[in-house]
């Protein structure tokens, strides 16, 4: 009855590690055969996407499909920044996700703080956050066609202004609820010394919280920078010529053209590689802000 | 949930208060709040803006009523469901396997864990571009190392069902991993000393697994199905890229009807009243997936 444990005891001494003993709950060989073939299933993919981007076009057209390429080319990047437009695309999904990044996370950070320290009534702040809940769970689409409508009747089309609006629009829910959380976890003894020391509101928000809650403004940026890189159902509508940022041109691309494997690896590439290195510095702060996202109810 | 402190009562703080959430309010406003009325309104109209000088005719319900006979929206939402029912149940199932393979605090596990954040963060348009390289009838590699394997290659994109299939497999791909990420770290609050003391009575792995961590993380697993039972219906991106809603209408989902209805056929009063239909729906899902996970965790106390 007692066996696993005396086995785990007799290797590990008394560190055991229960941990590790349920992480085996299919067995060991079956653990590392999945965790293998989970690893390849995943950088397989980013490994052709890497190597296809430099690749001539004899080794990317060729039939059966060169895997371990013996000679490399920079001209699919040179010519997708200047055949493809994809200059300006980068440009505007950098000024796209910023803009978006620093709008969301000033006007939620206020926005929180109010709603935890402020002064408000108990109804509102209620309602205020069933918006913030509900607000999170609408499809993008649906709110297409009148956005197309007011978006064309306010003269922003095709102007990055539109899409650093409409994104702040969807990334401001997030934020706030987790904000609320972070700014919830300034203790309440902080709060009253300022007061005592006669801050008023904005004084307490500016000096006093937020720079506490330093952690939780760069999980929110880093999610909020992503998730505005990664869009692409209103940038595609909302955009003609000037303004199309990374992903619609990279999705103009397959339908407009074909399949021009090379410039379109570079491509992915292109959009790809900004966001891993966002997150290689960050990883810490972007799991817990996912975990935290969707576990917050 | 949100346990307010009102600390000092002045004019001004009060003022500031409101002051403060004038931004949001101001933006949500504009951005949301407005196109929602609008499209309510749109929504018992006939307004067709490819027809030039068209205005809006107030046609009451009809809109709504010929939602029942569109055959193309049957079709997608069959798809939807089809997709949603392939890919959450795998995304659940792959996602929790893989947490518990990488609950414990060895540097493999770790390692793995950073890498599992790839295929989530890069874009699903991305995403479908790649797959779209790599599962390509001819050129594409998934055909070649499959005839390696000596198994037939097939034409992934081309046929129907097999299109749906990449879809899903697309989609498993790239949220799998966000599912292990939220259940591990679900996994990882479980305290230690309840893991060690299933371990005490003898129990084998599995039987920890199935009588001690599943119970205890499965009101974070019902909000897991949710988030990804309403992703679901939100695809758009990787269809697009991958098929199109093609061959014929065999992958197209209900954001890429909608899409086309709006956008490209300028049908503004009956996509609007899909738009309707579809809220109320999300609404209605997530209140259910709510009350359960309530439900759940009432009973857990």
């Amino acid at each position: 009855m007692t066996n696993g444990i005396a086995r785990q005891r007799k290797r590990h001494g008394a560190g055991f590690d229960a941990r590790r003993y349920a992480s085996c709950f299919l067995g060991r060989p079956a653990r590392l055969a999945v965790l293998t073939l989970t690893f390849a299933l995943i950088a397989f993919p980013f490994y052709w996407l890497a190597t296809n981007a430099f690749k001539l076009p004899q080794d990317y057209f060729s039939q059966p499909p060169v895997l371990f390429p013996t000679r490399g080319t920079l001209q699919n990047f040179t010519e997708v920044f200047t055949k493809y437009q994809v200059g300006r695309g980068l440009v505007n999904s950098i000024l796209i996700a910023s803009m978006t990044t620093v709008l969301t996370l000033i006007s939620g950070a206020l926005a929180s703080y109010s709603l935890t320290n402020g002064i408000l009534p108990r109804r509102t702040r209620r309602a205020l956050m069933l918006w913030f809940l509900v607000q999170r769970l609408y499809p993008a689409i649906v709110f297409a066609v009148p956005v197309f409508y007011v978006i064309s009747r306010l003269r922003l089309m095709d102007s990055i202004w539109a899409l650093i609006l409409m994104n702040t629009s969807f990334n401001i829910p997030l934020a706030i609820l987790l904000l609320v959380g972070f700014y919830q976890d300034v203790p309440r003894e902080v709060e009253e010394q300022a007061v005592l020391d006669g801050c008023n509101l904005f004084q307490r928000f500016f000096y006093i919280a937020t720079p506490m809650v330093a952690p939780g403004l760069a999980a929110v940026g880093i999610l909020t920078f992503v998730f505005t890189w990664n869009e692409f159902l209103y940038a595609a509508i909302l955009t003609i010529f000037k303004a199309k940022p990374l992903t619609v041109i990279i999705a103009g691309f397959i339908t407009d053209r074909g399949l021009i494997w090379g410039p379109m690896a570079a491509m992915g590439c292109i959009v790809v590689v900004p966001v891993l290195l966002v997150i290689w510095g960050a990883q810490k702060f972007f799991i817990s802000g996912l975990s935290a996202g969707a576990l917050k109810e | 949930m949100l346990i307010p402190r009102q600390i000092q009562n002045t004019f001004s703080d009060r003022m500031l208060s409101w002051a403060f959430l004038l931004p949001v309010v101001a933006i949500l406003t504009v951005t949301a709040l407005i196109p929602l009325l609008y499209g309510v309104y749109l929504s018992f109209h006939e307004y067709r803006l490819n027809i030039p000088g068209a205005r809006p005719a107030f046609i009451g319900l009809r809109n709504y009523a010929s939602l029942f006979a569109d055959p193309f929206l049957r079709q997608s939402l069959r798809n939807n469901l089809l997709f949603a029912g392939l890919a959450v149940p795998l995304e659940l199932a792959l996602g929790l396997t893989l947490a518990m393979l990488l609950c414990d605090a060895g540097k493999l596990s770790r390692m793995l864990t950073t890498l599992l954040l790839i295929p989530t963060i890069i874009a699903p348009v991305a995403a479908g571009t790649l797959w779209r390289m790599m599962l390509d009838r001819t050129y594409g590699v998934v055909n070649y190392l499959a005839t390696l394997a000596g198994l037939p290659a097939v034409a992934w994109l081309a046929h129907p069902f097999l299109a749906l299939l990449s879809v899903v497999m697309v989609d498993v791909w790239q949220f799998t991993p966000f599912v292990a990420i939220l259940v591990l770290s679900a996994i990882k609050g479980i305290p230690d000393t309840v893991l060690e003391a299933a371990c005490m009575d003898g129990a084998s792995p599995w039987q920890v697994f199935r009588h001690v961590i599943l119970p205890m993380i499965s009101p974070v697993l019902v909000i897991v199905i949710m988030i990804r039972m309403i992703d679901a219906f939100k695809v758009f991106d990787t269809v697009f890229v991958l098929t199109q809603g093609g061959p014929g209408n065999a992958t197209e989902m209900l954001p890429n009807y909608i899409y086309r209805q709006g956008i490209r056929f300028f049908n503004v009063g009956y996509t609007s009243a899909l738009a309707v239909c579809f809220i109320i729906a999300m609404f209605l899902a997530s209140w259910i997936f709510l009350h359960l996970r309530n439900r759940m965790l009432l009973r857990s106390r």
